[in-house]
């Protein structure tokens, strides 16, 4: 037996698990997929393909190909990186849309502001 | 290959042994306390002590041999499917995971308590060597390391371990995660494989995507609404015919590539590579719906 499984929380993890928890190891599998991408491809057909700029001089390090040698920490790190991103622009087009949203027509408040 | 001293290859291979033990953790405390809980008292810390010895012992053993093994051609293709099942394995739900089939009756006597708790260790600890072996790119430095880091807290810390997978469930998905990415290096760094990956880079990615929904399906299909569960089973099964018929074009040295067809037998295998899994899929949801209705009528009858 494992011993994860003494923890009824943790044996139960696929119905436990945080949103925030589950979206960085997302984050971290499509850093590790992007990573097996960069070694997959190959950079001559890159070039004939026209798509150098786009893969290599963009990000310099951060560039899908340069992906390939990183380790397994700075997947982590990337993948804390972009998870932070997507809630940073979840959180921020939430409020955006929130603000954009039209008052009710019948509400007593129709303009909400509030003197 | 000795990675360099505290490189970022060498603290991530420590991290990831790290991460593996803790989540393939056997429950060596449990197997302790039942073997030994109907002795004497005095030789009750005598088996603690030895049976603890020999597990440590015994998976030092098995790792640093797993090393050596899986330097051997093709046990590093074997070990990565070995791990893609483990990790498939730790990420589906256990209904009923209390029971314990290792240890149910305590010892009478000191050599048997430590030989079922030794016996024990290297059963639960088969699934774990494995992966550390992989994940150590040969390091004999980082699987003594991490067995050093990992193995107390294992042995004496299983309350600390518990704490921390019962505050951050995400942690096993991790664990999950790291053993399909480990799973992956060891299946493309194996030395029969290795030239055919060269030659075809492409079936990297497919391999790596492969891996990942195999063993993470188990996890997200539980998300998933009734109707959409059959994509866990066709998005791997679609992998693998695509990735077959590269095998089969290098096997029989068969065109499959559309661009460089010349007769109409090269174009109907493109045809089969690209459609034939469509009459295939719809078998399959057929089967599966059907089976769904019989079990229905026999839960209802």
């Amino acid at each position: 037996m494992l011993l994860i499984h003494r923890s009824p929380r943790a044996a139960n993890a696929v119905r436990t698990v945080s949103p925030g928890g589950e979206l960085f190891v997302a984050a971290v599998v499509i850093c590790m997929i992007l990573a097996a991408f960069g070694d997959a491809v190959d950079p001559a057909w890159i070039g004939e393909a026209g798509l150098e700029v786009a893969l290599f001089d963009l990000g310099g390090e951060f560039s899908v190909l340069a992906m390939r040698h990183w380790h397994l920490l700075q997947l982590l790190l990337a993948g804390a990186a972009l998870a932070a991103g997507i809630t940073v622009l979840r959180i921020g087009s939430t409020v955006f849309y929130r603000a954009l949203r039209p008052a009710p027509p019948g509400g007593v408040e129709k303009v909400p502001i509030k003197l | 290959m000795e990675l360099e001293f505290f490189s970022a290859a060498f603290l991530s291979a420590l991290f990831a042994i790290i991460l593996i033990d803790l989540v393939l953790a056997g429950d060596n405390a449990l197997i302790i306390g039942l073997v030994a809980r109907n002795l004497p008292k005095n030789t009750q810390n005598k088996v603690i002590f030895w049976g603890t010895f020999g597990a440590i012992a015994i998976r030092a053993a098995m790792a640093i041999l797993v090393v050596y093994i899986l330097a051997v051609p093709g046990f590093m293709l074997g070990g990565g499917l070995a791990l893609v099942w483990i990790a498939r394995k730790l990420l589906t739900p256990e209904p009923d995971a209390a029971a314990n089939h290792l240890a149910k009756a305590p010892a009478a006597t000191f050599a048997g308590a430590v030989r079922t708790i030794v016996i024990a260790d290297a059963v639960m600890g088969v699934d774990n060597v494995l992966a550390i072996g992989g994940a150590a790119h040969g390091s004999i430095l980082l699987i003594v390391l991490g067995l050093a880091i990992s193995v107390p807290i294992i042995v004496w810390g299983s309350q600390l371990v518990i704490k921390l997978v019962d505050r951050y469930p995400s942690v096993i998905l991790l664990g999950g995660a790291v053993l399909a990415w480990t799973a992956y290096s060891m299946i493309v760094r194996e030395p029969l494989l290795v030239a055919w990956f060269e030659a075809h880079p492409a079936t990297k990615l497919v391999v790596a995507i492969l891996i990942f929904s195999i063993s993470l399906g188990p996890w997200y299909s539980e998300r998933l609404a009734e109707h959409m569960k059959p994509l866990v089973v066709l998005l791997p099964a679609l992998l693998v015919w695509m990735l077959a018929f590269e095998v089969a074009a290098s096997v029989w040295k068969v065109q499959v590539d559309y661009l460089l067809a010349k007769d109409e037998g090269e174009y109907m295998l493109e045809g089969l590579r690209w459609l034939g899994w469509l009459p295939l899929a719809a078998l399959f949801l057929w089967v599966r719906e059907q089976l769904a209705a019989r079990t229905r009528r026999a839960a209802r009858s």
